[in-house]
């Protein structure tokens, strides 16, 4: 620090002084020494042109320092207290001989002046009330590019701490210190415009104070998130976002046509919060801190979805059936830290369409909701109407068909299987007379299809004398309507069946113990997607997980220990898996999950993620000793390992016993082979890295995701494993780093290439960001893929994935 | 109109920029202190309209600065806001024996840091 070059000292004056200085110098070089010892140091090591030092500081070394000088020397200006000075300070001044002497309190106006033509520089046109906002962001601007740097080892601070937990070494004032540094960014980058950075500087914050040891999940994610900081406040300031510090402050309307989020949390904070994060995604936020404020605002605009803190006097479930009923209903997630049963039922109960339990992140609760303003979450109602007359079907749709209820007619009655199919009902509207097939034999039919045993159906007809009526529940209708019927009752009768049948869902598809979906109520839904998958051409990857010695925890702590590490399971479960995703118990100790829109290996990733954050689970036994658990899971997915979902269970199921043989604690998929003993060993991936840390966790990443690999430190020792007439190990995949002592990683690409290994090896080069023409080079030679240091492990991954597809 | 305001705070970069948006956007007579010491002086000093003050602060906290600017009869009439990146409502709950006039949030914006100050004082 002391020996860059400065046109400016300043030495013992109020913090802010070299700062404004710098401003009213046109933006010329200040630098800053707080202490004698620094002032010392700077003023014999670095050259400058004007040093300014407080007369508090002309300790014997400083006067050294300055003495040295020379007459033609640097300029000097002491600030001094005001009057005549004492016989001490007047004999330094005389033989330091300052070209000028301040007097306190400073004259910063005259101090400006006097440093400019000391400079010869020209001297900036004062202007403190110059209110232009441009003029505000470049001064931010340059704020910011002088205090870059310092920030930037903050971040320093909170990524050294991730790497010494994952070495199993972070102390407690490490931590506190990286607990500090975070909160410090988490407070000031935002108003540098850096509002991603301050949200993921929050959540590092967050972590580091959390409870408890942190453990190999936490430091994966501390490490990520000190990454993904660094390349946040790494771009230009202006290509930042500015943080939105006032939620809410935006006029209605104003900002553009995104959707308006209601936010009702009486904590004011986590509002603000999730206000910040829903605005980054581009929605219009009003936040209100109870319900009544919140009505205040409803009575102005109705908003698009909203976001409901469940407070305990039932307020918030007024407002929340305020805004699930009328014309338009509003989709509501409810936030509450009670995570009981009921609550959840009360809430179906007022319409709320999203349970999330609190503490939540604002990325995640606000995850939960897009889908519901894309109108794709929670699909909406589906009523089947079938009559012979369109007249009739056209009445319905428009009388039924609003609010979040899709009206699908059908004036055929013998194409009625099809639309059933097709159209996968809530609730069904028949006619009781129509040509060819009656309604009442249609509905028998239906009864009789375990799929359709429970669909409420509602009978149109015009007879209504006890016979008919009788005839219709006889063919197991649930209700019926006369004809020609009155919009309001049609409409209140369909809404009341399609509500029973909501919490009908909730409550009988729901495993008590866990709250997750048990297996009847998740099999319709998996095989739904799988449907989906298959019209739309993606794939689908389901999940068996089984816990690891299951029964020893019940056997050695009981049932309720046994239940409540079931019960965490799938929480943490829950958590881990987007909305679109099916989460579900289907028995003792097992959980499956059907993941939309991934395949076998995207699948494998998401499950092992989910088995590091299980690992981290601390339970405790009767005696009060700690324990943790593992599971053991297999992937399969459609259409690879089957098309059907018991198929696609069978091979889960084969994958997830090989997992538990291979040693437990690990997610495999279908069609895993261990290794055989034959020929040259073969492994998935082979890392070449002389980095202990990394490699490290580079193998603990790549062991939970059940991949086969081996780890080599020097560049000569993956040469001689993977080369020569006989080679020891095929691996297809090497990760080799680029910067390896003695044979460097391109001189590894080299033999690899001479050996033409390339064809059946895939390289991923680790670089270095700046060396762009070693990465062009290592590409050329033949590399794969290359990620820069500091990498990311989840993006890492997912390359070596790429690399191991195809 | 133009007031004068003291603003404390140990980070350079917040403070620089704090100051700056408060004469830049609104005009005012900013002075600075790095520490609650400083600020405890530079308030008898000053006789500021207002004092803004950030939590977190090494040796001697916001808080406990507070207490001592409120126990200083010659202090304690000046009006006293917060600043914090304390997120919890339970952290927030804390300041409120202060007797501060408000407590907003970190990170602010500067572009609207002087108007949500005016707002907390009525300015």
């Amino acid at each position: 620090m002391s020996a860059s070059p400065a046109a400016v000292l300043v030495a013992g004056l109020p913090p802010d002084v070299p700062g404004w200085l710098s401003r009213r110098l046109g933006g010329a070089s200040v630098h800053f020494l707080p202490a004698a010892p620094e002032a010392a140091e700077a003023l014999r090591a670095s050259r400058f042109q004007l040093a300014v030092v407080d007369a508090a500081l002309l300790e014997p070394s400083v006067v050294q320092a300055l003495a040295g000088r020379g007459t033609d020397g640097p300029a000097l200006f002491v600030t001094a207290p005001a009057g005549t000075p004492g016989p001490g300070l007047a004999a330094l001044l005389a033989t330091l001989k300052p070209t000028r002497v301040f007097h306190h309190p400073l004259d910063r106006e005259g101090l400006a002046r006097e440093a400019a033509a000391a400079l010869g520089a020209a001297e900036a046109a004062a202007s403190p009330a110059a209110p232009a906002a441009g003029g505000l962001s470049a001064a931010v601007a340059q704020v910011w590019e002088r205090f870059r740097e310092p920030v930037l080892k903050r971040v320093d601070v909170v990524e050294q701490a991730a790497l010494s937990l994952l070495e199993g070494g972070l102390d407690a004032e490490a931590r506190r210190n990286a607990e500090r540094e975070a909160h410090k960014l988490a407070g000031s980058v935002g108003t540098f415009g850096y509002g991603e950075a301050s949200r993921l500087s929050r959540e590092a914050e967050q972590l580091l104070t959390g409870p408890g040891e942190l453990g190999q999940a936490d430091a994966l994610r501390l490490a990520d998130l000190a990454v993904a900081i660094r390349r946040e406040l790494q771009a230009p300031i202006g290509a930042a976002v500015p943080a939105a510090a006032v939620p809410g402050a935006v006029p209605e309307g104003q900002a553009g046509d995104g959707p308006l989020l209601l936010i009702v949390d009486s904590d004011r904070e986590m509002a603000e919060r999730l206000a910040m994060e829903a605005s980054g995604r581009g929605m219009r936020t009003v936040v209100a801190h109870g319900a009544d404020a919140a009505r205040g605002s409803l009575a102005r605009r109705r908003p698009d979805a909203a976001l409901l803190e469940l407070d305990g006097e039932g307020r918030t479930l007024e407002l929340l059936r305020e805004l699930a009923d009328g014309e338009r209903p509003v989709p509501v997630v409810v936030l509450t830290r009670s995570d009981d049963f009921a609550d959840r039922v009360e809430v179906a109960r007022h319409g709320g369409r999203g349970f999330l339990r609190k503490p939540i992140s604002p990325p995640r609760a606000i995850d939960a909701l897009e889908p519901l303003l894309r109108g794709g979450g929670e699909r909406e109602a589906v009523v089947l109407a079938v009559d012979d007359e369109p007249a009739v079907l056209e009445a319905i749709r428009t009388i039924v068909g609003v609010g979040g209820v899709r009206v699908e007619t059908l004036s055929d009655p013998l194409r009625f299987w099809d639309a059933l199919e097709s159209a996968a009902p809530d609730v069904v509207l028949l006619d009781f007379q129509m040509p060819g097939v009656t309604g009442l034999e249609l509905c028998r039919v239906l009864r009789n299809d375990p799929r359709w045993q429970s669909v409420p159906v509602v009978f149109l007809t015009a007879q209504t004398d006890p016979d008919t009526v009788r005839r219709v529940f006889a063919a197991g209708a649930d209700d019926f309507v006369g004809k020609p019927f009155v919009g309001p009752e049609l409409t209140a009768r369909i809404r009341n069946r399609l509500e029973r049948v909501r919490l009908q869902r909730a409550i009988a598809e729901t495993d008590a113990l866990t709250g997750v979906a048990n297996r009847r109520g998740s099999e319709d839904v998996l095989e739904r997607f799988l449907r989906l998958a298959s019209a739309q051409n993606e794939p689908f990857a389901l999940a068996l997980i089984d816990l690891d010695c299951f029964k020893g925890i019940n056997d050695r702590c009981g049932h309720a220990v046994g239940d409540e590490v079931l019960a965490r399971v799938a929480r943490v479960l829950q958590k881990r898996f987007r909305s679109e995703d099916v989460v579900a118990r289907w028995g003792g100790e097992e959980f499956v999950v059907g993941m939309y829109g991934m395949d076998r290996a995207d699948g494998v990733q998401r499950i092992a993620e989910a088995l590091e954050v299980v690992r981290e689970e601390v339970f405790t036994d009767p005696e009060g000793k700690p324990f943790s658990i593992s599971f053991s899971a297999g992937v399969a997915d459609y259409p690879a390992d089957g098309r059907e979902l018991h198929t696609l269970y069978r091979a889960a199921d084969a994958a997830m016993y090989q997992a538990k043989a291979a040693g437990r604690d690990r997610v495999v998929p279908s069609g895993w082979t261990p290794e055989r003993g034959e020929g040259p060993r073969s492994v998935d991936v082979l890392v070449v890295e002389d980095d202990d840390a990394i490699a490290r966790l580079l193998q603990h990443a790549l062991e939970t995701r059940g991949y086969r690999h081996e780890w080599v430190n020097s560049g000569s020792g993956a040469v001689e494993l993977l080369t020569g007439p006989t080679p020891e190990l095929r691996a297809r995949v090497v990760l080799l780093d680029v910067d390896l002592p003695g044979m460097d990683g391109l001189g590894v690409l080299r033999r690899l290439a001479q050996e033409k290994l390339l064809g059946r090896t895939r390289v991923i080069m680790l670089t270095v960001r700046t060396h762009e023409a070693e990465v062009v080079r290592a590409l050329e030679m033949g590399a794969y893929d290359h990620v820069p240091k500091p990498f990311s492990i989840p993006v890492l991954l997912q390359r070596i994935r790429r690399a191991l597809r195809g | 109109m133009s007031h004068t305001l003291l603003l404390v705070d140990d980070e350079d970069d917040i403070r620089e920029v704090a100051q700056l948006s408060l004469e830049m956007t609104a005009g005012w007579e900013v002075h600075t202190a790095s520490s609650g010491a400083q600020a405890l002086a530079a308030a008898r000093a000053l006789k500021p309209e207002a004092i803004l003050m950030d939590v977190m602060m090494p040796e001697m906290d916001g808080p406990t600065t507070v207490r001592h600017l409120k126990a200083d009869p010659e202090t304690a009439g000046i009006p006293v806001i917060l600043l914090t990146a304390k997120v919890q409502a339970s952290d927030r709950a804390a300041f409120e024996g202060l007797g501060v006039a408000g407590v907003l949030a970190k990170p602010f914006d500067p572009m609207a840091l002087a108007d949500e100050v005016a707002a907390v004082l009525g300015w």
